[in-house]
Order: C-alpha cells, then structure tokens, then sequence
C-alpha cells in the first residue's frame, strides 16, 4: 500500500497494511533540524519563514517534502499561502484584513479585528479564494503524485469569525446581537464553500476542518452556543465536501468531550489532535466513538515530544496502537503541530516506532 | 429577595443594566459601598466562578458577568476611594515574553478583580525586566500566564530575575494558562498555579492568607 491507500483505509475503518503516520503541523525549527543532515544549507533553524529569502523559502519546501518522504510519513498537510501581506517589522494582514502579530516563533496571532461591529459590514467586502493562494497543494500533488495523501487545512466557523470581530467580543455579540454572528459566520462558511471548488479542482484528498474550540479544560463556548452558531455552517461544509467525495478530519486542540456527541451527529469522518493533558484519552474516545471516528493524534507533544526519551515516545507509540489500532481507525501523529520545542530525535522515534510497531495484523 | 440577593443574581447572569440600577438603589439606600461591593458584587462573582468550575457556565457567560461588574465597578469606585477602602491585595499580570494570546489572562484579571483585588495588567508579550519593574511596595502577587509550550521558559525566565532583583521573597507568584501544568508551576518554582481562570483567583485569595 501506499501512504494515501494507507490513510483513506484506516479512514474508512479497516486495517491498512501498517498504521498510517501523519503530521498535522510543523514549524520551521524541526523541518530543519530533522533533514539538515540530509540537505545541505539549510537556514538557520531559529530562522521564521516569514525572514526568509525567496531562495530559503525553497529550501524549506523541499526540506518539508523530504521529512514526509524519508520517514515515510503518509499523509501531507497544505495550507493556503499568499494571501498574507507584510504591513510592518512584526505583522501580518490576510485577505480579510485581520491582522496578525508574528511572535518571535513566526506564529501569527491575530491582533486587529475589522468587523467588530454589525456598522462595520457596510462596504465590506469579504475576500475571494484564489486559486494560486493553493500553491502548496498543487506542489504537494506533483511531488507526491498519488502516493501520499494530501490534507487541506480550512479554518472553520469559529476561527475565522473570532478572526473577524475578536474572540471576546464574538461571545459578548453571542448574546447582545445573535444575528450579526450569524451573519459572520454565513459570509465564512460562503468563503469555504468557494475554496472548497477549488481545492477538489487540485486534487484534494481529505480535508480539515481546523476550528479550535476548545481550552484543555472545557469548549470555549457553551454546547448550546455551539450548536446554534458554529456547528450549523462547518456541518454544512461537511456535508458538503462528502458530496464532492472528500473525507473530513475535524481539528480542535482542548477537550471535547462535552462537544463530542454533536461532532460525532455531524459527520465527520476523523478526530485529531486528541491532545492527553486535555482529557482526549485515546483508549476512552475510542471505545466511546472509534467505530464512528478514525482517530489522529495523542502522541504528546507537550511534555513527551519535548522532554521525554526516544525509548519513552516508542512506548507510548506502542500503547496508542495497543489502545486504538485494533480494526483500522488509528492513524499516528503528534498531539498538536511538531513546534520548535519538540527534540528532532524523539519525532524521528515517533516516526520509526510506527514501523516497527504498526505492521497489521498486529503482534504487540 | 433583598437587594444584594437580587445583585449577586443579576451579576450572575450578567445583566449589566439591572446590575448598574440596582447599586444606584443601594447608594441611596445608604447602604455602606464595602458592603454592596463584599455582599453583591464580590458573591455574586463566586457564584460565576463556581458554575464556571462545574461546567454550567462559560468563558462568554465569564465575560458578560465581568462586563456587569465593571458597570457597577464604575459606579462604585469614588465611592470606594472616598471611603478609603482597601483592596484585597494587587496582583500584576500578564502573558510572559512570547506569548501574544490574552484571553485566559483577561479572564483571570476579571476573576481577580471579582474576588476585590486591584489588578495591573500588563498586557501580553511582557518581559521578565517588565514584570521586575511593575512590582513595587504595593505588589502582592505576581500573575504569569502562558499558552504556548515554546514561552513557557519564560515562566521560569521571569521568576528568576525577580529573584535576581531581590523581590522574590516579597510576592508571591502563581502561573496559568494553556500549557501549564502543576508538574510545570512546581518545576519552574511557583507558588501557586491555577487550573483556570477560577480557580486562580481562588488561590490568589489563598496566597493572601484568606484575607477578605
């Protein structure tokens, strides 16, 4: 099998030759770190992308395709490009015109809301999906032809409406003016909806409905909330991109759990990142939903990834096929995005303690 | 229901108007503002902060009921001031160098604030010399908060150079947020660590002795 056969099969629920591998996310410092032996002239790895040459830029592109093909990782993650504009030493404007702070990891955090108000809609003009803006999907494809599985990462309801009016005033509006988030969120799913034409167009094979929603203690919002301005529209953008025969992950960091049955009634086909510290247990969510949700994720990024011990991540690669790989279902990545505190070895552990441990039938 | 019963109700459901009248009322009522303040505003706070714990409420109910506390706050403090009241204790805050995400500070500031502290809020991304250079005599409490793993040496960053200052034994410091963990509050030497925003003002109540 091939790593795109491999994902779609442990998507659909049924054992693939060996547990998929995935990564979800990964900064600069580890594509550096994991490949420089294998590249040469990479930048310096404390460098962020957003400082980098035209020249650098490439590198890390390719550094990024060869982390996911020497290690064999199965699955590859596209975002949009482009359609951020440099307004100053430290910041960020998307085709919204949120603007972002970079932190000194190159983490874009949004800082200027445009629509803050329901007055502020006059005369805006919400962006259109371009299609060059896809340029790492199209790259993806011709590098992997068909052989590993590329994901789409779309911000979903939540996310870009914080984006759009800032986070705290989104739930004050919640209450004080319910139809001016409607209205957000329906100028959001129409954006999505649009991408989304796009994307199949390049070839996509799963998408990811990123929508963080969640803190490691409870959801962000109230269940009821959810239901009533969040969850309609991404379960509309679910639906349909089964119709155009994608199958689609949902992402939130934090704990689900009091979400989880409104996630599993909307149909999604997959759960990631299932984040330990935040109560996602492997084991649990899979007895309680694994024959309706492929799980993606629980390898510890937080403390584990960090601070533990190659032998360490090999155990717990072990356990999380122990606990959910029974039956397809499983496929492995980091609780979160491989950032610039995790140790290149333990990710290089976590990689071959797939192939050591993932060959089905299992023998654990 | 009296009406300091119908305040901590009112402010529990974040009900900023009715919040606002009802102090107007208990103004000319003659009521002493301490009271209206340890008997309305602050229990009313608690009662958010409990059903935050339990899972009844959540972060946008928090905000609605800070947002009616602030009202009444606006109204009582010349009041306050004039009767020279003392706050619980003042606690600087802010998210450690790096880190540019403010929600959990903010509610934790409302929460302080609820529970009767003066709080000084540094915004985000602060370093560990700003955080030195806002504790003075009048400090308490120092609030770190911290959602990224990759700022959180900056938890431990900024505790040492308050050490390196002289003022480590003078306040007290409790972390929070995202990524921290006791293990992690206890690891970079903490004295406190609140799982959420509740409950670190809780134990921000506990680090001044219970005082209220």
């Amino acid at each position: 099998m091939n790593g795109k056969q491999r994902i779609l099969t442990a998507l659909r629920h049924r054992e693939p030759d060996r547990v998929p591998l995935y990564i979800h996310a990964i900064n600069e410092k580890p594509i550096i770190l994991l490949t420089r032996d294998l590249i040469p002239d990479l930048p310096d790895p404390e460098k962020t992308f957003y400082d980098m040459t035209d020249g650098e830029k490439f590198k890390m592109l390719e550094a990024l395709f060869v982390v996911h093909e020497h290690y064999g990782v199965d699955g590859f993650t596209a975002l949009e490009f482009g359609h951020e504009q440099r307004v100053g030493p430290e910041a960020v404007r998307d085709g919204w015109g949120v603007e972002y702070q970079l932190n000194r990891f190159g983490l874009p955090v949004a800082r200027h809301h445009p629509l803050p108000e329901r007055g502020d809609l006059k005369g805006y003009r919400p962006p259109a999906p371009q299609k060059e803006n896809l340029l790492l999907l199209l790259a993806a494809k011709a590098r992997f032809q068909d052989r590993k599985a590329v994901f789409w990462m779309m911000r979903g309801t939540f996310v870009l409406s914080w984006r759009l009016c800032g986070m705290e005033n989104l739930m004050l509006k919640m209450f004080d003016d319910p139809d001016f988030v409607h209205g957000i969120a329906q100028m959001t799913f129409d954006y999505n909806v649009q991408m989304l034409d796009l994307l199949v167009e390049a070839g996509l094979d799963v998408l990811i409905i990123e929508d963080d929603i969640a803190d490691k203690n409870f959801p962000l919002i109230s269940p009821d909330q959810f239901k009533e301005f969040i969850n309609p529209y991404n379960r509309r953008l679910v639906e349909t991109a089964h119709e155009k025969g994608l199958k689609v992950i949902r992402h939130s960091d934090g704990n689900l759990w009091p979400l989880l049955d409104i996630l599993l009634d909307t149909g999604y086909d997959g759960l990631n990142p299932l984040e330990p510290q935040a109560g996602m247990d492997l084991k649990k969510v899979k007895d309680y939903c694994g024959d309706r949700l492929c799980l993606l994720g629980n390898i510890d990024c937080i403390e584990l990834l960090p601070e533990g011990g190659p032998d360490e991540v090999r155990a717990a690669v072990r356990q999380a096929i122990l606990d959910a790989g029974q039956g397809g279902g499983l496929i492995i990545c980091s609780s979160n995005s491989l950032h610039p505190g995790v140790k290149p070895e333990n990710c290089r552990a976590m990689f071959e303690a797939v192939h050591d441990y993932g060959q089905y039938p299992l023998r654990l | 229901m009296d009406l300091l019963g119908q305040l901590v109700e009112q402010i529990c459901l974040g009900q900023q108007e009715r919040v606002r009248e009802l102090v107007r009322e208990a103004i000319e009522q003659d009521m002493a503002v301490t009271r209206i303040l340890s008997q309305g505003l602050i229990p009313g706070m608690d009662r958010v902060g409990e059903k935050f714990q339990t899972g009844e409420y959540f972060i946008p109910n928090m905000l609605l009921a800070a947002r009616a506390m602030k009202g009444a706050l606006e109204i009582l403090r010349p009041l306050l001031a004039e009767s020279g009241a003392k706050a619980v204790g003042k606690v600087v805050i802010g998210t450690v160098k790096g880190d540019l995400h403010d929600i959990g500070k903010n509610l934790v500031r409302m929460m302080l604030e609820g529970k009767g502290f003066e709080v000084l809020d540094l915004g985000m991304d602060v370093s560990p010399e700003t955080f030195v250079k806002a504790v003075d005599d009048s400090v308490d409490i120092v609030g770190l908060s911290c959602l990224l793993s990759t700022t959180a040496p900056f938890l431990r960053d900024t505790i040492v150079a308050l050490d390196k200052a002289g003022l480590r034994d003078r306040v007290k410091v409790m972390v929070g947020g995202g990524m921290v963990t006791q293990k992690l509050a206890d690891d970079v030497g903490a004295d406190a660590y609140g799982q959420d925003a509740a409950l670190g003002a809780v134990k921000a109540l506990e680090l001044m002795g219970g005082a209220r």
